[in-house]
């Protein structure tokens, strides 16, 4: 059993990142009913913006890159937390802006609609920044390594559990305890009535939709140091994200957590023995689940199966 | 949606199909001369069997399956295994590719069958992504990322005489008449009873279902059905290609034979799959020739066709039809004078 303990240590960090990156893309799919797959894109757009900030040449005019550049390191990444998300949430307000054509419509429309902004953010990217990889500099006081049990651990990994656990909560307190989270479910579950009680339901998807796009954006700086920047991360991070929404069920807030935790432990577990069919165990773990219980672990019934 | 023309349905032969088999028949003489080259024709005929095979399932059937590519992916590696451990035999291996992705497909539809909606769609996607996987690890069975290589143009051996298919002229000929014999058998599928009823469960599965019909058997056969004629024409795409990649398993490329269907207009129309082939193989060409990112204007013209014309291009086309039979029934006097005269308006 001790032998195991890193692997499920190691899982679960892992698992809170794949929720963190699930967590937008549920918030679309639960209070939408819409399925967002440039969610990835984004979550890469993410990450390169990060990377251009943080970098030796931030996109600024040159007075203020060097005030910019003179500020410490931890700084500049905590400003590029809120910086580089609110960048992409503009491009998250342009899809919101095509998409509304499709509300009501077959889900389908949406899919196929964010099929090609993904396509269309990726090859952007690639022009942009070309196809090579890219390294995210992180602040010193959580960069290196340390040992523990006879695995080699970076400290980062943890940091990056650490800030995901902090915005899953986060996401929490806003959708459960404030009211803006009450008036989002409540149009989710009957847009008629929310209406009728004269909200701006066409704004009120907006600002949920851009704060999905926002929490991808921010999943892709904290995951970008760990798994590299390049053009293709964003269909690595999106695949997750799926499968963490269906093995959790539609809908559900604690049902992506427990998934992305659940999701983290196979790979963690399968990758310590078999890393070569690592990627394959969250598949199987799809499968074996949704086999048995059709919407999930806590999926509720939704207009996505009709 | 717009109902298909009730007499186009029940004929197997239309003016339309006669110039388009014509055009398909001449391709190799003339593809070169527009800038073109003869293997392009080849990939669309591919292609084509494959997204019709694939709108079985997505516009017949109305299940949105979005990891397609893998059973375009079995059947090429079965083709190749078939013929470098079995037996080298055109025939032989093309029915391998048939029924090894046909295995596969009703595989996958026992576990899938009894879904809908988005949880369809999430499963197909975990299933494509295993065999994708599968195919990228199992180095020593498909060589890996490298795939399986030196895969040959076998000879269409009939018994009495056996053709040579190494040229690309020569196997874009034998795809062309494959091509054509699958085709009128799955237009008479789509137009059978059985395909009705699969329409049917489009409607409304719930409906279907009181009506009587099994609605779960309907799902998985026409899953499984889908991905063995898709097996098949991945078994002649090793064979065009002369090898077996991982890269058709991939999310990327089951997605493209999904754009091509829907900007074809799959959903509405039979042939709306082989328009968007078309579209989508010669945008890659010219689009490509002109610059490097020509999917990002893919991906704009995508986007633009699923806001302004879901329905595809078949779809606006049956449209525009429909609007210009219903104006020239209420002119039918004056249209065919201004037509003769001059003065009207083409469309």
């Amino acid at each position: 059993m001790f032998d195991l303990l890193p692997h499920i240590l190691n899982g679960l960090t892992l698992g809170l990142l794949f929720a963190l990156i699930a967590l937008g893309f549920m918030l679309i799919v639960g209070l939408m009913e819409q399925i967002n797959l440039a969610h990835g894109s984004l979550f890469a757009l993410g990450a390169y913006f990060a990377m251009q900030l943080m970098g030796p040449r931030p996109p600024l005019p040159a007075d203020l890159a060097q005030s910019w550049l003179a500020l410490p390191l931890g700084w500049r990444y905590a400003a590029t937390l809120i910086l580089a998300p609110a960048a992409v949430g503009l491009v998250g307000i342009a899809i919101e802006f095509c998409m509304r054509r499709t509300y009501g419509k077959d889900p389908l429309y949406g899919l196929l609609l964010t099929f090609g902004a993904a396509m269309v953010i990726e090859e952007m990217i690639r022009l942009t920044w070309g196809t090579r990889d890219y390294v995210v500099q992180v602040p010193q006081a959580v960069s290196g390594g340390f040992i523990f049990g006879d695995l080699i651990w970076s400290t980062y990994r943890f940091y990056a559990a650490g800030i995901a656990a902090a915005v899953i909560g986060l996401v929490w307190l806003l959708i459960e305890k404030t009211s803006f989270g009450a008036t989002v479910k409540a149009g989710a579950h009957d847009s008629e009535i929310v209406r009728a009680l004269g909200i701006n339901l066409t704004r009120l998807r907006l600002l949920v939709f851009v704060f999905g796009t926002m929490l991808a954006a921010v999943a892709g700086i904290i995951v970008a140091p760990i798994w590299g920047i390049r053009p293709h991360m964003g269909v690595d991070a999106v695949i997750p994200a799926f499968l963490v929404i269906v093995l959790g069920g539609v809908g559900s807030f604690w049902g992506a957590v427990v998934a992305g935790l659940l999701v983290g432990l196979a790979v963690g577990l399968s990758g310590a023995y078999a890393s070569e069919w690592s990627l394959l165990s969250m598949y199987v773990l799809l499968v074996a689940v949704v086999t048995f219980r059709a919407r999930g672990l806590w999926g509720k019934k939704s207009v996505l199966e009709a | 949606m717009i109902p298909a023309p009730q007499s186009d349905s029940t004929r197997l032969i239309t003016p339309t199909m006669l110039v388009l088999w014509l055009v398909l028949a001449t391709v190799p003489l003339w593809i070169a001369r527009v800038g073109l080259y003869p293997y392009l024709g080849i990939e669309i005929l591919i292609w084509s069997l494959y997204a019709l095979a694939f709108n079985l399932v997505l516009g017949t059937a109305g299940l949105p399956s979005f990891g397609h590519g893998a059973y375009f992916g079995i059947g090429a590696y079965a083709f190749g295994l078939c013929q470098f451990n079995v037996v080298a035999n055109l025939w032989i291996c093309l029915v391998a590719a048939f029924a090894v992705a046909g295995l596969a497909g009703a595989l996958v539809a026992l576990f899938i069958s009894h879904r809908r909606g988005i949880y369809y769609a999430f499963m197909t996607i975990a299933f494509g992504q295993i065999f994708w996987t599968l195919a990228i690890k199992s180095h020593k069975v498909t060589g890996g990322e490298d795939g399986l290589l030196k895969i040959a143009r076998l000879p269409a051996d009939f018994g009495f005489a056996s053709f040579d298919l190494a040229g690309n002229v020569a196997f874009y000929y034998f795809v062309l008449i494959v091509f054509g014999i699958a085709v009128i058998a799955l237009w008479r599928l789509v137009h059978s009873p059985y395909g009705r009823a699969i329409a049917a469960i489009k409607q409304s599965e719930t409906r279907a279902a009181h009506l009587g019909y099994n609605v779960w058997l309907y799902k998985a056969s026409i899953f499984a059905l889908s991905a063995a004629i898709s097996g098949f024409a991945g078994g002649l795409f090793a064979m065009a290609q002369l090898a077996a990649f991982p890269d058709v398993m991939s999310l990327h490329q089951s997605g493209y034979v999904v754009m091509m269907t829907l900007v074809g207009g799959g959903l509405v129309s039979f042939w709306g799959p082989v328009i968007g082939v078309f579209l989508f193989l010669i945008a890659r060409d010219v689009i490509g020739a002109m610059t490097n990112a020509w999917m990002l204007y893919f991906g704009l013209l995508f986007i633009a066709v699923v806001l302004f014309r879901p329905e595809g291009v078949a779809g606006a086309i049956m449209a525009t039809w429909q609007n210009r039979s219903l104006n020239s029934m209420r002119q039918q006097g004056g249209t065919a004078l201004r037509l003769l005269f001059g003065g009207g308006r083409w469309r």
